[in-house]
């Protein structure tokens, strides 16, 4: 039994709605005891006031007629039917013999004072009354009051309404408890049945969303959102590793090859020095190519977040163009720039600067002589973006969702190592924005859009 | 004669690094041990000292750099480090490098940073102009005359110029142009400073009977009246 009463305690939708209950019974308990409280507290000062009253009133009408007269007058009170149930009249002799009433007189009694509760005997029953006890002017004793016994009866019943009511409510918080346990657990082990499977190596599982559009519905999405950039993430991963070890490994063998064949080489003096220069050109290639990915690992682990300031992309963008005016007048490109009102963003000025840097280079380098390569900022509501617009070759639609892979390169002839794209958009994800493709017809735009800071 | 101390653990670097010095007239002392290398530093005089950061041990080089540094000693460091990393470099330069190399490079950019880093310990201030054979440049209102005859350059040539000609004599590699004109920490690789080069040259040494402004293959760019000896080419 309490193994059981535990595994259900270990539940937090029992434990809540026990504990509910709890709260449910407390709070009727304490509504009813006040409500009885004032009622009982009502009817004693009413019956109270009405002893006095009528106190005063026998004791006026002894004073007028004596206390024989009085004895008369008692007994038609309490042969009139009215309030026969619960009204309490005794006049006492001096010497202690009763003369009229309904009380069994006993000594402790018949001390005059204040209206206090006694336990008496009433018409022969047992019973609970509130006396006032008053000494008349002969000697004699006064007893007026009345019988609450039927209030102490309402009293016990409302006990009983209290106590039963608190049971079915307890009863059924446990009830509802169980339930509301049960229906938790169902939807909770749908999603632990996902998880325990992807714990298992079933990376494509996802939580199934129920129809209901409730909390469970939205948690379950979030949980799905989160596997999905989990499993993206891991893709990248292995691609990236993929990607690397040929991008690595090709050129190396490469050197090598170059190096066994040059030291084997019928004349190897003549050979090598051609060799040597071949190697040291790929190796610093390969250097190139590794500080590359270094760097947009990381910008990609998030870690330069800590350091960002307020920069401005005109500023960003004005350094570049002056850095770039150069290759596109040796090239024949024109380069063109209009510039709005201060765009600023919060982020690492070397990063952005890296980012237009790549494009504008991009742009200059995939425009044919004679061509146009235009750079503008704009600031919208929450955004700022920087567009760069060139009208050579572009890239074609069913290229574009592959461009900004790691290694992907649209033209091999085109010097390059196709990192460049992949590390404005790393840039661009680590400041909450995005790199934007689209068609110039012909050429190629490219808008760089990040979230604005708050002038 | 002028004394470098190169703290490195790497024999094979070590040595290319010493023997490049060498060749340039230094008195090259290597140290491949961290705890005898705070020693030596600190106890000797040294015009220059080159310092690896992943010391046996489990020592950072940087360690070294800061107690130095504590110590009041001004010496030029220059970290060399495959520690490529933006925070990393950002901890040396707090620890008081003079500037920061990433592994692998090639000796002539270290032997233009070491000029540059020499250079930089003992400036030469309120220079209002400078004069190198018959051009004339006056700091202060950017103008620019060759024989008596005024040159038109546009800002970012003139900053150019004038990197150049506080390093007359040196050379300047293109990523030393990059951080300092461009402000640019990271290397476009495209031939853009070549092509600023060209189109500063054009202004400059146009019709010129000395041309100043030199190429040093494979390694970047020097000014000065004489062409540059095969030596400094290396």
């Amino acid at each position: 039994m309490t193994g059981v009463f535990a595994r259900w305690w270990s539940s937090i939708a029992f434990r809540q709605a026990l504990i509910f209950g709890a709260l449910v019974v407390f709070t009727m308990t304490v509504l009813l005891a006040v409500f009885y409280m004032q009622t009982i507290g009502v009817w004693q000062r009413r019956f109270d006031s009405q002893i006095e009253t009528t106190t005063q009133h026998l004791v006026e009408y002894q004073k007028r007629s004596g206390s024989f007269a009085l004895g008369g007058h008692i007994n038609a009170l309490l042969g009139d039917g009215i309030d026969s149930d619960t009204e309490v009249y005794t006049l006492v002799a001096p010497d202690g013999h009763l003369v009229a009433g309904n009380l069994a007189v006993t000594s402790d009694i018949t001390v005059p004072r204040g209206i206090s509760e006694h336990s008496v005997l009433r018409a022969g029953r047992p019973s609970r009354s509130r006396l006032r006890v008053t000494a008349l002017n002969d000697g004699s004793t006064l007893i007026v009051g009345r019988d609450m016994q039927d209030l102490y009866e309402l009293e016990k019943l409302i006990r009983a309404a209290i106590a039963s009511g608190a049971f079915v409510t307890l009863v059924m918080a446990v009830a509802g408890a169980l339930v509301f346990r049960r229906q938790l657990e169902r939807r909770i082990g749908t999603i632990r049945q996902t998880a325990a499977q992807i714990e298992r190596g079933d990376l494509a599982q996802r939580v199934p969303i129920s129809a209901q559009q409730d909390e469970f519905a939205r948690l379950s999405r979030d949980i799905n959102a989160m596997l999905d950039r989990i499993h993206g993430l891991m893709e990248g991963v292995r691609h990236v590793s993929n990607t690397i070890a040929h991008n690595i490994r090709t050129p190396l063998s490469r050197v090598l090859a170059r190096l066994y064949t040059a030291q084997n080489a019928s004349n190897p003096t003549e050979a090598l020095p051609d060799a040597v220069g071949f190697a040291i050109a790929e190796i610093q290639d390969l250097n190139i190519v590794f500080d590359k990915l270094l760097r947009i690992a990381e910008v990609e682990s998030g870690a330069r977040r800590q350091t960002f300031t307020a920069v401005s992309l005109n500023e960003i963008a004005i350094n570049a163009l002056e850095l770039y005016d150069a290759v596109a007048e040796a090239k024949g490109v024109t380069l063109t720039h209009t510039l709005e009102a201060e765009p600023s963003v919060a982020g690492d000025g070397d990063l952005l600067a890296n980012a237009v840097a790549n494009l504008i280079d991009n742009a200059i380098k995939y425009t044919p002589n004679g061509g146009r390569v235009h750079v503008d900022t704009q600031r919208e509501e929450a955004s700022v973006t920087l567009t760069v617009r060139d009208n050579g070759r572009g890239i074609p639609e069913e290229e574009r969702a592959r461009v900004g892979t790691r290694f992907y390169r649209l033209d091999r002839a085109v010097p390059g190592w196709g990192l460049g794209l992949a590390s404005v958009m790393a840039i661009a994800r680590l400041h909450g924005g995005s790199l934007q493709l689209a068609d110039a017809g012909p050429g190629l735009i490219a808008r760089l859009v990040l979230p604005a800071t708050l002038a | 004669m002028r004394r470098c101390l190169i703290i490195e653990d790497d024999t094979e670097n070590a040595q290319y690094v010493a023997n490049g010095l060498r060749e340039l007239d230094w008195i090259v002392a290597v140290c491949r041990d961290g705890v005898d290398a705070i020693g030596r530093a600190v106890d000797e005089a040294w015009d220059l000292i080159i310092l690896d950061r992943m010391l046996p041990n489990d020592l950072d080089g940087l360690s070294i750099l800061k107690t130095l540094r504590s110590l009041g000693r001004k010496t030029p460091v220059v970290v060399l480090s495959a520690l490529a990393a933006t925070d990393e470099r950002v901890r040396g330069l707090k620890a008081g490098c003079d500037d920061y190399l990433t592994k692998p490079f090639a000796f002539s950019e270290l032997a233009a940073r070491i000029e540059a880093v020499l250079r930089r310990s003992q400036p030469e201030e309120g220079v209002r102009e400078m004069r190198v054979a018959d051009m004339r440049v006056d700091l202060i209102a950017r103008r620019v005359e060759r024989d008596g005859r005024s040159i038109a350059l546009q800002p970012r040539e003139f900053r150019l110029l004038a990197y150049l000609l506080a390093h007359q004599g040196r050379v300047v590699t293109r990523t030393m142009l990059l951080e300092s004109v461009w402000d640019y920490r990271f290397d476009p690789q495209t031939n853009v400073i070549d092509v600023h080069i060209s189109r500063l040259r054009s202004k400059i040494d146009k019709d010129a009977a000395v041309p100043l402004i030199h190429t040093v293959r494979g390694v970047g760019y020097m000014l000065s009246p004489a062409r540059p000896t095969r030596e400094l080419a290396q």
